[in-house]
């Protein structure tokens, strides 16, 4: 069975079109990249903490002799990935905090 | 195996065919066998295209490097286009699965086929939708379009968009040109369009609610091709367009509709929206429709080597639709696309049920 994984990163910003754009661009060179694990991200806003936003990138397989989380591992390595994480500590108040999750449920459509 | 001439059918060797469809259906086959719809359809396609009859369902497996080896003689074009009825196999399928798309990618890697359908198809089999329309849409059209462009020197205004699926202008100039139509002979392709409009409500290109002016120009090919409007009419008018399409990128469209009308991995694209209240591809007769719609693109393919979309249907619209079929070499539907039932632009069983109510009320020339 696949399991999808997700990243979950919690960050401060004064101004979330910031990340908006940089998820945007995450996007649109993932689409015109060769294939990895990275599926999708989401970003939300915390209602009770103004400023406050949580980031979930999810992964999943695409060989079926590599989990998702080892594609996540992989898209870790990667330059442009490295990159992305170095721009994100520009644009964010203190240390983003990392957390991962194995995907044990989905609601499918 | 069974051998059915058909007309414009290039002659193949039996055993290739049977070879190729033995990889194809290896290729695409879940852990639980091939399922019917992927047989119907490849067997369809085989059919359509060589005048071969397999059956799918009884083939042994053949392995990529076997299969490149069958196909070693065979052109980067050809090799690529036996690259995409696998994907066809698999977009048929909802869900995908990971163990498919992966195996797919290991068969258009031993053909030497580096193909961006095998990703998009990776893509949704990993549930990655989003990404996979992004990918799509810019493999398939963006591009592809936007190279289309730097080769055509006299463009009309506005008719070619870097994004197809464009939201739709209001255009003055555009919507009286369309309505000048109804001022054309009766057997005009420009009036058969107009009537085509009209007959079942569409709003005409430029005005509102009326379709983008690139897509439109598949409304010509609706006419030409005599394929109707409702869903099963647009996935056959899209099998044919795109491989009308000397660019096997022509692809994207067909891709593009079985995932808005068929597996619903699509939400929408602008003007067309996901509708999946029927597998239209499963429908009885729609694999022998689809495959021919392909067949006759292929046929145009080879006379025009032109994208359908490229073609200036204004400079057309006056003559005779039996004379502009000639022109760019659009052949009868096959016996097989007629007996599964492909009716006729102007026949009630094109038209979905709206498109049907104002043709009735219209009390047009229907039957």
């Amino acid at each position: 069975m696949n399991v999808n994984f997700s990243q979950m990163i919690s960050v401060r910003c004064d101004d979330p079109s910031v990340l908006i754009d940089m998820l945007q661009q995450w996007d649109v060179q993932q689409a015109a990249s060769d294939l990895m694990g990275y599926m999708g991200t989401r970003l939300l806003a915390d209602r009770e903490r103004p400023g406050q936003y949580v980031l979930i990138a999810d992964f999943g397989v695409i060989d079926p002799d590599v989990s998702a989380a080892d594609e996540a591992e992989r898209n870790n390595e990667r330059a442009e990935t490295k990159a992305w994480a170095a721009r994100l500590l520009d644009v964010v108040e203190g240390e983003p905090e990392y957390r991962h999750f194995d995907e044990l449920y989905r609601t499918d459509y | 195996m069974d051998r059915d001439p058909a007309p414009d059918i290039e002659l193949h060797d039996p055993e290739e065919v049977t070879l190729v469809a033995r990889g194809i259906a290896t290729a695409v086959a879940p852990e639980s066998g091939l399922r019917d719809v992927q047989a119907a359809l490849l067997e369809a396609i085989a059919s359509a295209l060589t005048g071969i009859s397999v059956d799918y369902h009884s083939l042994e497996p053949l392995g990529p490097d076997e299969l490149a080896d069958v196909l070693a003689a065979r052109d980067l074009s050809y090799r690529q286009r036996i690259v995409h009825h696998m994907v066809l196999g698999e977009l048929v399928l909802r869900p995908i699965p990971t163990v498919v798309a992966h195996r797919v990618a290991k068969y258009a890697e031993a053909l030497g086929v580096k193909d961006d359908f095998v990703r998009v198809a990776r893509r949704y089999a990993q549930g990655a939708y989003g990404l996979a329309w992004m990918d799509l849409q810019r493999s398939g059209f963006v591009e592809h379009v936007q190279d289309a462009g730097d080769t055509k020197p006299k463009a009309k205004p506005g008719r070619r968009a870097a994004d197809p699926f464009a939201p739709a202008q209001v255009d003055p100039e555009l919507a009286a040109r369309w309505s000048a139509f109804e001022e054309l002979p009766p057997e005009s392709l420009g009036h058969s369009v107009w009537e085509m409009y009209v007959g079942r409500g569409f709003a005409l290109p430029g005005t509102p609610s009326g379709a983008p002016e690139y897509l439109a120009q598949h409304d010509f090919v609706h006419v030409l091709a005599d394929y109707g409007t409702n869903l099963k009419g647009e996935l056959e008018v899209f099998a044919f367009i795109g491989r009308a399409n000397p660019d096997p990128k022509g692809f994207a469209w067909l891709a593009t509709l079985v995932g808005l009308f068929e597996t619903g991995y699509i939400t929408g694209t602008g003007f067309f929206d996901r509708d999946v209240q029927e597998r239209n591809i499963q429908a009885p007769g729609m694999p022998q429709r689809l495959a021919d719609a392909i067949r006759r693109g292929k046929v145009v393919c080879l006379r025009n080597q032109k994208d359908l979309f490229e073609v200036d249907y204004h400079e057309l619209v006056r003559r005779p639709v039996p004379e502009v079929r000639d022109l760019l070499g659009v052949s009868p539907k096959s016996s097989a696309a007629i007996e599964g039932g492909s009716p006729g632009t102007f026949e009630l069983s094109g038209m979905s049920e709206m498109q049907r109510r104002v043709a009735m009320q219209r009390g047009g020339d229907t039957t």
